[in-house]
């Protein structure tokens, strides 16, 4: 089964789709978990998620706004799909009944 | 500081640096959590490289013991020479241990290379330390403390050619392994360990080759 970063970094990418790559996932787990995350955490993340087969990385274009330097660009598999849907239903089966579920709209 | 982290960066693969080094400017990180960032990274990859055997085998069962076992051989190839000026004997003995200094190192060198190509540091660390507790120790008045460090230029070769992702040839592996073993019968007590690293190289050739075939 993913671990809770691994199941927020599919879940950015694939939310993101064809504009899933490295600087765009970190500001998006930033910005919905409010919780920092570094580049470190980020990069051997996606390199262990693809060594599962679970994302799909290549090297992309380039934009000035990174000084001319490639991105690195992540599509997330059927078999990504998979796991992060068990996952979410994992959460979501384990948090039947507890006083907070349900509570959060 | 931004030069700072481009430099670290450099110790990633290159097209992890293009896209981290992109990443962090495009997020306009200041420099210091740039730096941060990537020194994260970098230490991660270690330590991620350091889980399997094959660098700890490099550096620690290679690089450093064979360091003190080599030198000490460079030493009687040295005598060796000395007696051969001198005296004029001992020709065929000298080149006999000539040979085997230079395989042994090449060997061992090409091992170290192929065994360990993002943590070589570490084994060029353990390498570097016992040849300069060596050299400042060196007491012997009859030979330059140069001569303690013969077997550094044909291993730094071995080790050039280790990183290299190209195979020795078979053939040419066994060759080479059986040469060294037969030329280390003559020398007696001479530690056999020095022999593995080539019938190591023979046998991941042998691998490689039934692999490909």
């Amino acid at each position: 089964m993913l671990g809770e970063f691994e199941y927020a970094l599919i879940t950015a990418a694939a939310g993101l789709g064809d504009q899933a790559y490295g600087a765009a996932i970190r500001e998006e787990i930033e910005a919905t978990t409010g919780r920092k995350c570094s580049i470190g955490a980020l990069y051997t993340t996606i390199d262990r998620l693809e060594s599962k087969g679970l994302l799909k990385t290549w090297m992309g274009e380039t934009t000035p706004q990174r000084g001319g330097r490639a991105k690195r660009m992540v599509r997330v598999t059927p078999k990504g799909v998979h796991a992060a849907k068990d996952f979410y239903d994992a959460v979501t089966r384990i948090s039947r009944g507890a006083s907070w579920a349900g509570s959060a709209s | 500081m931004t030069s700072l982290m481009e430099i670290t960066a450099q110790l990633l693969e290159p097209n992890e640096r293009e896209a981290v080094v992109g990443d962090l400017e495009e997020a306009g990180e200041s420099t210091w959590r740039g730096l941060r960032g990537v020194l994260g990274l970098v230490i991660r990859r270690q330590a991620a490289l350091w889980k399997s055997w094959q660098p700890w085998v490099a550096a620690f069962g290679l690089a450093l013991p064979f360091s003190f076992m080599l030198m000490g051989f460079s030493l009687s190839v040295g005598w060796s020479y000395q007696r051969f000026i001198g005296m004029g004997a001992g020709f065929w003995p000298l080149i006999s241990r000539l040979f085997l200094l230079v395989a042994w190192s090449w060997t061992g060198g090409f091992v170290v290379g192929s065994l360990s190509r993002r943590t070589l540091w570490m084994s060029i660390a353990a390498t570097c330390s016992p040849c300069l507790f060596c050299l400042a120790r060196f007491r012997e008045s009859s030979l330059p403390s140069i001569c303690l460090l013969l077997f550094l230029g044909p291993a730094i070769a071995g080790v050039l050619k280790g990183l290299q992702i190209t195979q020795i040839k078979l053939f040419w592996a066994i060759i080479l392994a059986i040469a060294i073993t037969l030329a280390m019968i003559p020398m007696g007590r001479i530690t056999w360990v020095l022999v593995w690293p080539a019938w190591y190289m023979a046998a991941t050739a042998w691998k490689t080759e039934r692999e490909t075939a």
